[in-house]
């Protein structure tokens, strides 16, 4: 498999999954570089050119709401999940624990077979 | 910061303009908390630190197309029935083209050249006007979002589906428009006396003889056989085992003609005046001739081209 190829799948990989993080992430309030960071100590590393785009779309799907305000001299728009958001964000943890236990079943018996 | 505004206002330039105010102040908090932080790290900043960080960024049209995905112009719900209904009505458009020019054609000293580049230039316009409004009235289609499925995507059923076959089974619209194209040409051109004035008559020239359009008219029933048949063709759009058989009939008839045609003597009603010093009138009919038995073998080709599609089937 060619490097462009990898990364190809590793970008469809990472799609689903980013929106699941930057929920989690956002039950506490963040202005879109403190989120960055948050997600990057997390171990997610996330470009701002696909971040931000996200976090906007996700607020006018209103799973997010946002405020305006002052800090440090400079105004920052900051994000926390909306009742709505909290509700999808449960629904999709719950997805995501059990699409991970069969993949973890799946690739557990992969790596047996190829063992 | 001057490079700051200017990124920022390159991408707004890319933007809707509702969105422009929106998108531009969290981008610039945005791209600000990045610099505060380089300069925590580095004790300050230079033009090149800030050019780099904007650069990071990706340029300004990917950066506006990343908040504002661009729409297609059709959306992709539409496309199928889109492209559909453009080929159906080129089609037609082409028929009409077909009619109109061949009218003329026959009713004025235009010559065959002249009269096909009548008939490539008024397609050429016909078509730009209806592509044009198809593709306006999708474009203002898509603007709503489509139904996830139409009703013939909802009730559709698997037992409906035609079998499993060779590709050559599905009949292309461009070879149903082709085929009605030929035949409304052949009606026109046979009966032309019946859609022309008298002047236009008077000016009119025919080149078969008078026996030789006699047998034309007798055929014409065989063209009209041919576009219903087509108009069927373009109903069930699949070649079923009856279809390839009138086919076989229909082209083997019309094969049949035109080489009775070619046999007949003389062929061409020709005015020796207007051709002395061209050609011989003899050398005149045996091109005619050729050219009919030429003619034939496109007919032929289809004919056996579905007996052998008839035994593959059987």
């Amino acid at each position: 498999m060619t490097t462009a190829q990898l990364d190809k799948m590793r970008l469809e990989l990472r799609r689903g999954v980013l929106v699941l993080a930057v929920l989690a992430s956002l039950k506490q309030p963040h202005y879109g570089y403190s989120l960055r960071k948050q997600l990057q100590d997390g171990g997610i590393d996330i470009d701002e050119g696909t971040l931000y785009p996200l976090i906007r779309r996700l607020a006018e799907q209103g799973l997010l709401d946002s405020e305006w305000q002052q800090g440090e001299g400079r105004e920052r728009r900051y994000y926390q999940l909306s009742e709505l958001g909290t509700q999808l964000l449960s629904q999709l943890t719950d997805e995501w624990q059990h699409l991970n236990n069969s993949l973890s079943n799946l690739l557990g018996t992969a790596s047996q077979e190829t063992k | 910061m001057e490079l700051v505004k200017r990124y920022i206002a390159a991408v707004q330039r890319e933007l809707p303009e509702t969105k422009r105010d929106e998108i531009g102040r969290e981008l610039n908090a945005n791209i600000m908390d990045q610099l505060d932080m380089l300069a925590e790290q580095q004790g300050g900043l230079t033009d090149t630190d800030i050019a780099a960080v904007l650069k990071q960024m990706g340029h300004p049209r990917t950066v506006a197309q990343q908040f504002v995905p661009p729409q297609p112009l059709i959306s992709p719900g539409y496309m199928a029935l889109y492209k559909n209904t453009l080929f159906m009505v080129l089609g037609i458009l082409f028929l009409l083209q077909v009619v109109d020019s061949t009218s003329a054609w026959l009713s004025s000293q235009m010559s065959f050249l002249l009269y096909m580049k009548s008939l490539a230039s008024g397609f050429m316009q016909d078509s730009l006007l209806g592509f044009t409004s198809i593709t306006l009235a999708f474009w203002l289609m898509s603007r709503h979002e489509p139904k996830q499925h139409s009703r013939c995507e909802q009730s559709w059923q698997p037992e409906q589906l035609p079998k499993a076959g060779p590709h050559w089974q599905h009949i292309s619209l461009q070879d149903i428009f082709t085929d009605l194209a030929t035949y409304v040409f052949l009606l026109i051109v046979i009966w032309y006396p019946l859609w022309l004035s008298t002047e236009q008559l008077a000016n009119s020239r025919f080149l078969f003889t008078d026996n030789a359009h006699q047998l034309l008219k007798w055929a014409s029933p065989l063209a009209l056989l041919g576009i219903a048949s087509s108009l069927w063709q373009l109903r069930k759009r699949f070649w079923s085992q009856s279809m390839l058989l009138g086919n076989i009939v229909l082209n083997g008839a019309f094969a049949a003609v035109i080489l009775l045609l070619a046999t007949f003597s003389p062929l061409l009603k020709l005015e020796p005046e207007v051709w002395q010093g061209v050609l011989q009138l003899e050398q005149l009919e045996r091109a005619a001739v050729t050219g009919l038995v030429i003619t034939a073998m496109f007919p032929l080709w289809e004919v056996v081209r579905d007996i052998l599609r008839l035994k593959k089937l059987g």
